[in-house]
């Protein structure tokens, strides 16, 4: 054996020991439920999940939580394109529990705004249509702030009054502020983020994401079931 | 004299793009295909679907073509990764890393200018795509293409300590 396969050989051992160590110390980079550390708020995060604000079965084998600001064009993607045709695919055939979380970016003026609309909405059971038209509407309602007008438009004059009494009522904060703290525990810094989970492991996905590739790694994840 | 030094600048970079480059590439590629920071860890078809949603995120291929990426690019990076550190053929597999590098430099960029606030996906862990992922990439883009140059330098002049490469 020649000196040239004996460096080659000592180098690509050192490299692997180095690869493998390096491994290990990036290991707390990635949310995963089985570590210890993280056990607790994986758990926590979906047992207290406010049912108004989730949709499917609470017993599907694949739990997703949407982190997403009502202003965020990246946002409107997601749900136009991707959650959309996942609700109708997986979501109501009791493979998915989606939960939206609210996660207002401070940058954006309305977006606070929008989510206690939106949260009022869904104690209703109304934020189906709310969150869409929220989303339908995101250009006309970020230059002229009217989210209140934008959410009445597909409200009875009835239901509408019930959500301006729960918007006034200032009860909604704490409710957005818990959903964004837990997104921060999961280091949730841009929306949309959404926390898969399924059998005891958490993935994180950041972004949008095209519904064709998505739901490949959603079928990746029931096949293990 | 210098030039018949073996420890010149030219040999240098050779030696620390392919062990720096190549290291990289190995770790890129394993890590994909094992997710290390997952435990326990998830069978390598989830990974690779994983991998997948992360080259989706960058909005620049069609769902076809992000799975024909996500499929064989943590195979590409591992073989690429040896070739180099082996050394054998290098200016073949230095340029392919070049051009590989380079890819991913410009798709890094984009979504950078883009202003996507998506992860990076270069080691399959939730490293943001920052200024200083674009400032990193564009280094080992230099690199790249400053090994590839000279490998093909030292093909022409060879040091009369080395073996004559047949490529």
């Amino acid at each position: 054996m020649n000196r040239r396969a004996i460096l080659t050989g000592a180098v690509f051992l050192v490299l692997v020991s180095a690869g493998l160590g390096v491994s290990r110390a990036f290991r707390p980079a990635v949310v995963s439920a089985a570590s210890p550390a993280r056990i607790p708020q994986a758990a926590a995060s979906l047992s207290d999940v406010d049912p108004h604000e989730a949709f499917g079965s609470k017993s599907a084998p694949i739990s997703m939580e949407v982190f997403s600001d009502f202003q965020c064009p990246a946002c409107k993607t997601l749900f136009m394109t991707t959650n959309r045709p996942l609700m109708d695919n997986y979501v109501s055939t009791g493979k998915i529990y989606l939960i939206h979380r609210d996660f207002p970016l401070p940058m954006h003026a309305h977006s606070r705004v929008a989510a206690q609309y939106s949260r009022a909405a869904a104690q209703i059971g109304k934020l189906e249509p709310v969150q869409e038209v929220l989303f339908q509407n995101q250009e006309k309602w970020e230059q002229s702030g009217d989210v209140d007008g934008t959410v009445a438009s597909v409200l009875a004059p009835a239901e509408m009054a019930k959500v301006r009494a729960l918007v006034k009522g200032g009860t909604l904060e704490a409710a957005i502020n818990k959903d964004y703290a837990l997104g921060q525990g999961y280091h949730v810094n841009q929306t949309p983020t959404t926390i898969i989970h399924s059998n005891g492991q958490t993935y994180p996905v950041v972004g949008v994401v095209s519904y064709d590739v998505l739901h490949q790694f959603i079928d990746q994840l029931l096949s293990q079931k | 004299m210098m030039s018949s030094s073996p420890l010149n600048l030219r040999r240098a970079i050779i030696w620390i793009g392919r062990l720096l480059l190549g290291g990289m590439f190995l770790y890129a590629g394993y890590s994909k295909l094992f997710l290390p920071t997952m435990h326990p860890h998830p069978p390598i078809g989830i990974a690779l679907a994983m991998f997948a949603l992360q080259v989706d995120s960058y909005q620049l291929l069609s769902p076809r073509a992000v799975n024909f990426v996500s499929h064989t690019l943590p195979f590409a990076e591992i073989a690429l990764g040896l070739l180099l550190i082996l050394g054998w053929q290098l200016r073949v597999w230095a340029t392919l890393t070049t051009l590989l590098i380079v890819g991913f430099f410009a798709a890094v960029v984009h979504s950078y200018a883009a202003g996507l606030q998506i992860n990076c996906g270069c080691f399959a862990n939730s490293e943001p795509l920052t200024i200083m992922t674009v400032i990193r990439d564009g280094l080992l883009a230099v690199l790249a293409v400053l090994m590839t140059v000279f490998a093909f330098m030292e093909a022409r002049s060879p040091h009369p300590w080395s073996a004559p490469e047949k490529a």
